[in-house]
């Protein structure tokens, strides 16, 4: 999986709907400088790890019901 | 009246407004007076309902219900909670005219119980971060030691009860929010099974890891609360330590923790052995994605709540949490639903692992309360910021849903409290609290009040 770039989140914004980040926001995802979120390349690599582990047919979490 | 009224627990307090050795209005009276002295350096509150609190107290004295049920007792919340006619501010600039209409569910339960709300305590911005601070209302400080957090993010109802400004308090808890500040500060936090106790009327940060919480003086206060907050169940409760089997994991739990608190721990384990209690050593899921897992379901939850104030308020948030939204937006639809499954294996794997055992006891949290801007504590040769190392052992079990309850266990060399945790099965609540009570009374522990110097 090739690192993550600005344009495409930027792409994201534009092209897909949703809040208008600005873009200064998006490049601190991308390349964290203010040190807010240094972490979301290293959360997509784990998400790619996730991707391949076979869950089977197990359905997401919902409500817990009484035993 | 005397300062330590405002440090009794509940059931103490109970007592005395029955016997009619205080007054529910005197009992009101003393917390405003803590309050009003103490508010600016406990940075607690956010906002005051004090003169409703005096005719509720005026009238339960009049009625002589005090110490009745909740009859009397002064509690707080944080402010996530509505309630009618004041602001619930999330502890935030966008939320600061948002007043409610009506009650939180809870709130009018412990009304109906006779319990008396004073006020809206601090937290950090929505929910979203463990360190408890807040830019627009004050870092709530530790009460054992003002140059250290009191831990979030329910900081000020931490703070509110260790500074005794009120009898108990209510929180939210997504990754460990209440558990984790009242270990720091030497209080007893509970986290319900996901679900058991209402939401409604709870401003969300992530609807799937949202729980509301207790924080009290003690297990038996935090049975006094829940009884009131839950529907009632027919679980039955242990009487001894004897013969319960404790589950201890092998592995993470016990792991990059501070030395001291490893040595607590240890003594609990001792004790609750000589009790009569067994000791079972446990193999627990893999916790090597448990962070990614939660911040997938946490951020997208966040954005879609928030995502009604952004295009007016935007600008009004902190810049962080306005980072985390935007993290929120640039996730996958099916990396959410990937790990909302994950999280379901979590509650089958752990529910196989309490086939085997009653509870599960691990430290509360692997440090005590960090300095006051803190950005990365090092344990064992590793960095971590300072919110995920509060939060490293509590927010699993947010994901699988299962109630926790962090009790102090011991003082650190540093002043500061030492707290453990113990986990039950979905739904034995009412077992999990009974179990720590236990532990509360049989174990020779006394913790120290804070000197707030």
């Amino acid at each position: 999986m090739d690192k993550i770039q600005k344009q495409t989140l930027i792409g994201m914004r534009d092209q897909l709907g949703g809040y208008a980040w600005r873009d200064a926001e998006i490049s601190e995802l991308v390349d964290p400088r203010l040190g807010i979120i240094t972490g979301f390349q290293d959360l997509l690599d784990q998400l790619e790890v996730l991707r391949k582990i076979d869950l089977q047919a197990i359905p997401p979490a919902a409500d817990i019901a009484p035993r | 009246m005397t300062v330590s009224l405002a440090f009794a627990p509940i059931s103490e307090l109970c007592e005395r407004l029955r016997k009619r050795e205080i007054s529910a209005t005197r009992l009101i009276d003393l917390y405003a007076d803590r309050i009003e002295a103490l508010s600016s350096s406990s940075k607690a509150f956010i906002s005051l309902d004090l003169e409703r609190a005096r005719e509720r107290a005026e009238a339960i004295d009049i009625e002589g219900s005090a110490g009745t049920g909740l009859g009397g007792i002064p509690y707080s919340c944080k402010d996530l909670f509505d309630v009618e006619g004041m602001a619930t501010t999330g502890g935030s600039r966008v939320l600061a005219d948002n007043v409610a209409k009506q009650d939180a569910e809870v709130i009018a339960r412990l009304t109906r119980a006779g319990a008396i709300f004073i006020g809206k305590n601090n937290l950090h911005e929505f929910a979203y971060g463990a360190t408890g601070e807040n830019e627009i209302y004050g870092t709530p400080p530790n009460p054992y030691d003002a140059s250290r957090l009191a831990g979030g993010s329910s900081s000020g109802s931490a703070a509110a009860l260790g500074y005794g400004l009120c009898a108990a308090s209510l929180g939210t808890d997504t990754g460990g929010s209440v558990r984790a500040p009242a270990a720091l500060c030497g209080l007893v936090g509970f986290k319900p099974t996901f679900g058991r106790i209402s939401t409604e009327g709870v401003t969300p940060y992530s609807w799937s890891l949202d729980h509301v919480g207790t924080l009290t003086r003690s297990a038996a206060d935090a049975a006094a609360l829940f009884e009131n907050l839950a529907a009632e169940s027919r679980e039955s409760v242990p009487t001894k330590l004897d013969g319960l089997t404790i589950g201890i994991p092998e592995t993470f739990f016990f792991e990059r923790c501070d030395s001291e608190i490893l040595d607590c721990v240890d003594r609990l384990m001792t004790f609750m052995r000589n009790a009569g209690a067994r000791l079972k050593p446990v193999d627990m899921p893999s916790m090597e994605f448990t962070r990614t897992v939660s911040l997938t379901v946490q951020m997208p939850e966040a954005l879609s709540y928030h995502n009604r104030y952004l295009e007016q308020r935007g600008d009004l948030y902190s810049r962080d949490f306005r980072a985390g939204l935007a993290l929120g937006q640039c996730l996958l639809a099916e990396q959410y639903i990937r790990a909302k499954r994950f999280m379901e294996t979590y509650r089958r794997e752990m529910n196989r692992i309490f086939d085997q055992v009653d509870t599960i006891l691990t430290p509360a949290t692997p440090v005590i309360a960090p300095h006051i801007g803190a950005v990365d504590i090092v344990i064992d040769g590793t960095s971590e910021p300072a919110g995920n190392a509060i939060t490293r052992y509590t927010s699993f079990f947010n994901m699988s849903g299962h109630p926790a309850i962090t009790f102090p266990c011991g003082m650190h060399s540093a002043g500061l409290p030492i707290a453990a945790q113990l986990v039950g099965r979905h739904h034995a609540d009412e077992s999990l609290i009974e179990t720590a009570r236990l532990i509360e009374t049989g174990y020779d522990f006394e913790l120290p009040r804070p000197s707030l110097s």
